[in-house]
């Protein structure tokens, strides 16, 4: 029997983003005294995740002829009409309490006018300046303030713990806690908590081109799926057109160049450094992400590439020092890499960015099991089909600080702490033993050939062709990960092991990800088919849920439910101009 | 530039603090080519066993902070050809930190001392209140936005000579913090954060080397904020003082 330690908690919260940082210091002021709080983390406590890598900024509509309505409405209108109407509501809604209180009550501080109001800017899909930013690092002043308020506070932290799975009661009903690896020792931790949040951040790296930070890996989604849990919108992998390509062997590749860059003015050239994008929208290089994405990866489908299989992005034509004063962070990172971004041409490639989709919960973040909460990227249902730019940590900043409200509130309900169930733990500790036991060989060479596969026949264009070949490529990858052993003599920070649970987390995924796919028989935001390009009937939206019972995927599709607005109707008053946001 | 078809020799610190030793690897130059590639090549094709520590891969998390060539630097943004002078790497955990296992270090110690250094915004204002309308100008809020980026990736903590003598010492990044907040006119606790680093550990322990300067990858200079809170620790002591 493998030796397990054991810790027990009220409140439980895996993940150190805008969602779990806010809902720890939530939960902090919501539960009753005496309450213990444990706040779990695959990295370093704010310093692992996306939250902070945000760049852009905070969708809040704080007037100046800006509204909650008009906010809902873009949301809406951006995801295709696939968002839970009353999640992107709440979203909307609540973001103004949050903004307030990241300024007033966690200290950041975010970039003023000169009158001493907060800026706001616009970017694509928006009808107003509402994006609240502190100049292209956003994230780094929300999640360093969020941290060091939480630092100071006495919740008990388990850092490089990672999740490896959701452990129910004996009947299965509820959630009695999580199993973890210790990273630094190797060694097992089950954690009982009353209640559970699960804010471990999406993550599409099992793509070629990805932009998340390293350690994502959507182990929250594939504890999900293996807990019976129903996820939602799984095909929604959002593209960013810009990620830099530098090489295969670099980490560099695929981290985003900001999109600020096209809407200064930046050109995007083919191998043969002439500008195409107007040959795919009148809008050229200014077009959203989806079209321009699109348009990229039909260049390198004809070989229209530069050295490295991209395409190019200039900015010399607007003035090099100019280039430097507005994009001063761009242009360092560039240049410590090895590339002239305000001078030169630098090799760009599409590259995914974020996940849509996710565990179905309500717009309390509640799940259909008792005990568990999800919030931010490992929840569905906020974007729909597509996320704006400044929806992403306004969804995981909302909805962390309800999740640790309901907690709070909810653990005063609640009895003693649930037995775990001895099969189900039992289960997943020799799910991650497993490797232990085959000969050892490189991983490595497997999470590529996965990201090979997403890349070409589950990507930026889809095909019935395409998804069903990588469903079965997928599934070769899945099977041969079972036959690839890591040694086992050292556990402790043992990066390979924690490699091999990863490509595990997105195998389990990617094959979730081809089978929604399939199932949606059109296009709508992120999810493009070659083989049904049109929207379909707006009227009759549906949604993809998919769920997992033994070793199957089951997807259906559920109508969506228009429970605010209908397609065709706005909850703008009458007269409102379209944009308040002048042309460019 | 180095070229593809040479060799980098690299030498890895392994093991715990208890019992460092260097290991020697050749790796494959390539052109595009930051250190913690070479670090990640050898785990990746090589040495399945050695550990380390990254994550966002574009100097936004400073997780990867380790010494190359003797100098703290963030791995994921040092260009190979900028720092292999013939070839050479040597990379070492991050100094100043207790050693985990290989190249991750436990950096626990450097937020500890940043929370000792009342490193957290006290607030004024509640989330139902406006905004403070401070205006970009503000001479106070000029001096706060000086230290506004650090990314507490502790590369001035491992430069500095004084941490190193003196563990007690709360070092550059958590007292920068705290000059940033004690500028902050939306701070509430201004007496409690100049208490916190006027201590034994606090800002007079500065010799005003400046490896902070010289070394923090965001140019932020730690060591001008730090002279900025021997002076105000100085003249609330002379309040006191003399209000007593």
């Amino acid at each position: 029997m493998t030796h397990l330690d054991r810790h027990d908690t009220d409140i439980l919260i895996i993940g150190t983003g805008g969602a779990g940082l806010f809902a720890a210091l939530h939960a902090q002021q919501s539960a009753p005294a005496g309450t213990r709080i444990t706040i779990a983390v695959k990295g370093l406590i704010g310093k692992c995740g996306c939250t902070r890598m945000v760049q852009g900024g905070y969708n809040v509509a704080l007037g100046g002829g800006d509204s909650v309505e008009r906010h809902f409405m873009d949301t809406i209108k951006g995801g295709k009409w696939l968002p839970n109407q009353d999640m992107a509501w709440k979203l909307c809604e609540q973001a103004v309490v949050r903004i307030h209180e990241l300024e007033n009550e966690i200290g950041c501080f975010f970039d003023r006018n000169a009158d001493g109001t907060l800026h706001q800017k616009a970017f694509a899909g928006q009808t107003a300046d509402r994006t609240v930013h502190k100049g292209d690092l956003t994230g780094i002043e929300i999640i360093s303030r969020l941290m060091e308020q939480v630092l100071a506070r006495p919740v008990e932290k388990l850092q490089e713990h990672r999740a490896i799975g959701l452990i129910p009661t004996r009947d299965g009903s509820a959630l009695a806690g999580v199993l973890f690896i210790d990273m630094r020792t190797g060694g097992f931790r089950l954690v009982r908590a009353k209640t559970v949040l699960m804010a471990t951040g999406g993550g599409p790296t099992m793509y070629k081109y990805n932009t998340p930070s390293g350690d994502k890996t959507m182990d929250g989604l594939a504890m999900a799926l293996r807990a019976g849990l129903e996820l939602r919108d799984m095909e929604m992998v959002q593209f960013h057109p810009t990620g830099l390509l530098a090489g295969d062997h670099t980490r560099m590749t695929g981290t985003v160049l900001e999109e600020g860059l096209r809407g200064a003015g930046g050109q995007l050239l083919n191998g043969a450094e002439n500008r195409f994008m107007f040959d795919y929208d009148p809008k050229g290089e200014r077009a959203t992400r989806d079209v321009v994405s699109r348009a990229i990866y039909a260049e390198m489908r004809k070989n229209n590439t530069s050295v490295n299989g991209g395409v190019f992005i200039s900015m010399a034509h607007l003035g090099p020092e100019n280039v430097r004063a507005k994009f001063p962070g761009m242009v360092k990172r560039c240049a410590d890499s090895g590339f002239d971004l305000a001078g030169g041409l630098v090799e760009v490639v599409p590259t995914a960015h974020y996940f849509m989709g996710g565990v179905v919960v309500d717009p309390d973040t509640r799940t259909a099991m008792e005990g568990l909460y999800v919030a931010g990227e490992d929840a569905g249902g906020a974007h729909g089909s597509n996320r704006l730019g400044g929806n992403g940590v306004a969804n995981s900043t909302v909805y962390g600080g309800v999740a640790g409200d309901v907690m709070g509130a909810d653990i005063r309900t609640m009895g003693a702490l649930r037995d775990p169930c001895p099969n189900a733990l039992q289960a997943e500790i020799d799910r991650a033993l497993h490797p232990l036991t085959r000969q050892p060989a490189p991983v490595h060479p497997l999470r590529v050939a996965l990201q090979e596969a997403m890349w070409d026949d589950v990507g930026v264009m889809r095909t019935a062709t395409g998804m069903e070949r990588g469903l079965t490529r997928v599934a070769e990858i899945s099977e041969a990960l079972m036959n690839v052993g890591v040694a086992g003599d050292n556990l402790s920070f043992n990066l390979t092991w924690h490699d091999w649970l990863n490509l595990r987390s997105l195998c389990d995924v990617s094959k979730a990800i081809t089978l929604a796919g399939l199932a949606r028989e059109n296009s709508r935001g992120a999810h493009y088919r070659e083989d049904f390009p049109d929207e379909g009937d707006l009227d009759a939206s549906y949604y993809t849920v998919i769920t997992q019972a033994g070793c199957d995927l089951n997807v259906r599709r559920d109508p969506v439910q228009f429970t605010i607005i209908r397609p065709g109707e706005t909850i703008l008053p009458e007269n409102e101009p379209e944009t308040l946001v002048a042309a460019q | 530039m180095t070229r593809s078809s040479e060799m980098l020799h690299v030498t890895v610190q392994r093991g715990t603090a208890q019992d460092p030793r260097k290991q020697r690897f050749d790796v494959p130059a390539r052109e595009n080519q930051t250190v913690l590639d070479v670090v990640s090549w050898i785990q990746q094709e090589v040495d399945p066993t050695l550990s380390y520590r990254f994550a966002c891969r574009v100097g936004m998390c400073g997780s990867c902070a380790m010494m190359v060539n003797g100098v703290p630097r963030w791995t994921c943004r040092t260009h190979v050809s900028r720092v292999a002078e013939s070839g050479q790497l040597d990379i070492a955990p991050l100094r100043n930190l207790p050693v985990i296992k290989d190249l991750a270090t436990d950096m626990d110690p450097f937020f500890d001392k940043w929370v000792a250094a009342e490193g957290r915004h006290h607030p004024t204002r509640g989330r139902l209140e406006e905004f403070d309308p401070i205006k970009p100008d503000d001479p106070n809020r000029v001096e706060a936005n000086l230290g506004i980026e650090c990314i507490n990736c502790g590369i001035c903590y491992a430069a500095c000579d004084t941490v190193a003598g003196n563990p007690d010492y709360l070092g550059p990044a958590a007292l920068q913090r705290a000059w940033t907040l004690l500028n902050d006119s939306r701070d509430a606790d201004r007496s409690g954060i100049l208490a916190a680093v006027s201590g034994k550990g606090g800002c007079h322990n500065c010799h005003s080397m400046g490896s902070c300067a010289q070394y923090c990858p965001n140019g932020l200079n730690p060591m001008r904020a730090i002279a900025g809170l021997k002076r105000e620790t100085v003249k609330a002591a002379l309040r006191w003082k003399r209000d007593a």
